[in-house]
């Protein structure tokens, strides 16, 4: 064990932090096509643009360590923003069950953020139950397409999706993990219907899709017929670990601290009261912790292929911490956290905090609930089933 | 000791409880917050007919000599519906100043119409930098020939879009965070220098910011002796507490009722959600934050009504624990709904915004734990 970074991490380091400096966004120019350009760049450096990709497919092939300076230092510099539903849900699928063509047809669009996707997986019935689904997809005679008949919940920027990575029910027959079959298909055509759902925090992301006789030639049907599930469990796993954001908490946490120093109180200010820099102090020692979980985690997966079991609780500790900063920034806002809309008044970082706290009660429902994940700790981890008591 | 509540008592809870029921659903209130002014005079005139508005007004004053106690009953009921009409801003906060320190002469110029609903007053006391302590007052009034001048910024007043009068706690001397010093105006809103800029609240509810710019007043609008303003606003804020908490109460019942509803009629995983314990524990919690709530607001009312000047400690107390538990409950019933919970939607959600607010009013959780341990 060893906490100091070796020299060639350093350097890496140090190599990641100027190409950050040198391609910055120049005052004037145009942000998206800075962003093109950007991953462009990134690209160059060999697989930057896509830091997570194995290396049989462009990415970098990064150590555990390497994967954590990069996490570090993109939650300080101001990069290009990304979605990660193509790049880092669909994607792994492709990889793995998706065959040479759609590899060939879809990974590059991916690749040069040319395609928007979106995933249509949770269902008006099918929430936690996610394998509860009904969305129907019947194949016809001739067995050239599929029909898709049905509602999806819950799906973030379908409104603006070009595509969609979608669960379907192809078969009711047997056990509800059976019978379901992973389709794409484009967003942009008839039978298919988009309703927004405002957030709390007066948002609009997530929407409400029905589908009306949409038809999927069965070239864009992923692996099987009926193993659906299989695909998209591998990748619900992935999306787990990937919603901790613990560097960009840590960035936040820094901000936080500051946004509570310039709340004057009496001679101090408001790091000085006894009860919120508690909080903070709290917040910050799960913070340190958590950290470290997520390395321990990645570097039990490049030892041995599988996230250990301390994976399983970074969900849970980073969507948690998440709230706690949005929540304390509340705090701080005092008697203004309770203004709405875009005139802001009291301090600067008032104005949107309270929809940010509220929009941030989701970060424990989505992506499985923290009881479900719970639930798979105890499961999983514990050995703890119904029975298992000897 | 008795908690039960008097005859009239009762009926008057019976009549709020039917009002909320009947004008009260989620789209109707939805649709009443987003058209000016933000409530509805319908409902406020029928408030007043009711006999509501003076309820803890004394009969000398022209009301029918209530206490905390009534306030409690209706806000309570209120809370159930998050009723949007300014009672707080009107009875407790702008009426409450009035009626514990004004001359005669204010009194009877004011009151009268505050009951019958045709005037609307409120209550400026927060500033930019006062946090929640209500003793840091910047805004000055300068004596001046047979008057003050006052000059200052208040901060999250409501209601003041639609008031006519505004009660402004303004210093006359001392520094700026001494208790003695502090004197209470009751000024015209449309008085020269006055400046109001009004937004929505997270709540749905509408506030002000005010800025006050050479504004005269002369000296009988004073409430109360010059410098001797603290002890009057003290009350008053303690008054709004109480008020406020009983509607904290009253929200916290429907979001633990709506929860319970809603995980037995939602399944997944083949069972109604309230099958699974870690959920039913959940509610239990909640629950239990509620009626612990409810018996801290009838300890802090009724040891007000009692003689308020032993009851600040319980006050605190309350405050703090309406602030943590509120929040709990909202967030509870928000994570056992799922999705569902975080969507403009559901009535819980509002609920949750609501008590959110109140949090943020008269100083939160830790700001009145750490008067309670101080105290």
């Amino acid at each position: 064990m060893d906490i100091n970074l070796s020299s060639e991490d350093l350097a890496f380091r140090d190599e990641v932090r100027s190409f950050f400096e040198e391609n910055k966004i120049k005052s004037g120019e145009d942000y998206f096509s800075w962003r093109l350009g950007w991953f462009e760049k990134a690209r160059e450096k060999g697989g930057w643009d896509v830091p997570k990709w194995p290396e049989k497919f462009g990415g970098p092939g990064w150590s555990p360590t390497q994967h954590y300076i990069w996490e570090q230092e993109t939650a300080k510099a101001n990069i290009p923003f990304d979605l990660p539903f193509g790049l880092g849900m669909l994607a792994p699928i492709l990889m793995n069950y998706g065959d040479q063509e759609q590899q060939d047809r879809f990974l590059p669009d991916i690749r040069d953020r040319k395609v928007n996707w979106c995933q249509g997986y949770s269902e008006p019935g099918a929430g936690s139950d996610l394998a509860n689904l009904k969305t129907k997809a019947v194949l016809s005679d001739d067995g050239t397409y599929y029909t898709v008949n049905g509602s999806k919940i819950w799906t973030t920027l379908a409104h603006v999706a070009d595509w969609i990575f979608c669960l379907t029910r192809t078969d009711d027959s047997g056990i509800k993990q059976q019978g379901i079959t992973f389709l794409l298909f484009p967003m942009k055509q008839e039978g298919i219907e988009v309703k927004p759902i405002i957030t709390l925090g007066g948002s609009h992301t997530v929407n409400t899709v029905h589908f009306t006789d949409v038809k999927v030639p069965v070239e864009n049907r992923i692996g099987e017929e009926g193993k659906g599930w299989t695909y998209a469990k591998g990748l619900l796993e992935h999306e787990r670990t990937g919603l901790a954001g613990l560097s960009k908490s840590l960035v936040e946490l820094e901000q936080l601290k500051d946004n509570a120093r310039s709340i004057q109180r009496g001679n101090g200010n408001l790091m000085d009261n006894s009860s919120y820099r508690s909080k903070v102090g709290e917040l910050e020692i799960d913070l340190l912790a958590t950290e470290f979980t997520e390395l321990r985690s990645l570097a039990s997966a490049a030892a041995g292929g599988e996230p250990g079991p301390e994976s399983s609780i970074l969900k849970l500790k980073g969507t948690e911490i998440k709230q706690r900063i949005q929540k304390l920034t509340v705090e701080a806002s005092g008697i203004y956290s309770s203004a709405w809309g875009d005139k802001g008044v009291g301090p600067s970082f008032a104005k949107g905090g309270t929809a940010g706290y509220l929009n941030s009660r989701y970060f424990t429902i989505y992506g499985g609930a923290s009881e479900v994940q719970k639930d798979i700790v105890a499961k999983k981890v514990l050995g703890l089933t119904k029975g298992s008591s000897k | 000791m008795n908690f039960e509540l008097s005859e009239e008592q009762k009926m008057i809870q019976q009549s709020v409880e039917r009002f909320v029921q009947e004008n009260y659903d989620l789209s109707n209130r939805i649709k009443i917050s987003s058209e000016d002014p933000g409530f509805s005079k319908e409902y406020w005139s029928s408030m007043a007919e009711l006999g509501w508005l003076g309820l803890a007004f004394s009969e000398e004053d022209g009301g029918f000599g209530g206490n905390q106690i009534d306030t409690l009953v209706l806000m309570e009921q209120f809370g159930k519906g998050l009723v949007l009409e300014p009672f707080l801003a009107n009875v407790v906060l702008g009426g409450g100043s009035i009626k514990r320190g004004a001359s005669q002469e204010i009194k009877d110029s004011i009151i009268p119409s505050l009951i019958d609903g045709s005037l609307q007053i409120t209550l400026a006391y927060a500033e930019e930098q006062s946090r929640f302590d209500i003793e840091d007052i910047a805004t000055a009034a300068r004596e001046e020939n047979d008057g003050f001048i006052i000059n200052g910024k208040k901060s999250m007043v409501l209601n003041a879009e639609s008031a006519d009068k505004i009660v402004v706690v303004a210093r006359t001397s001392g520094s700026q965070v001494d208790e003695e010093g502090i004197s209470l105006f009751v000024v015209d809103s449309d008085a020269e220098g006055i400046e109001r800029e009004n937004f929505p609240t997270v709540d749905g509810l509408r506030a002000s910011e005010i800025i006050f710019k050479d504004v005269k007043v002369t000296t009988t609008s004073l409430i109360g002796e010059k410098d001797k303003g603290f002890s009057i606003l003290q009350a008053v804020v303690n008054d709004a507490i109480l008020a406020l908490s009983a509607e904290a109460v009253g929200a916290m019942e429907v979001l633990y009722k709506d929860t319970v509803e809603y995980t037995q009629q939602r399944e997944q995983f083949d069972h109604p959600l309230s099958d699974f314990q870690v959920l039913q524990h959940r509610m239990v919690d909640m629950f239990m934050e509620y009626e612990q709530c409810k018996s801290l607001l009838f300890r802090a009312t009724m040891e007000t009504v009692q003689d308020p000047s032993l009851s600040q400690r319980t006050v605190h107390a309350l405050k703090h624990l309406i602030g943590k538990s509120g929040i709990f409950v909202g967030e509870s019933a928000v994570q056992l709904h799922g999705g569902m919970g975080v969507t403009e939607e559901l009535r819980i959600g509002h609920f949750f915004k609501r008590l959110l607010v109140i949090d943020s009013q008269f100083g939160n959780a830790d700001f009145h734990l750490d008067k309670f341990t101080n105290l």
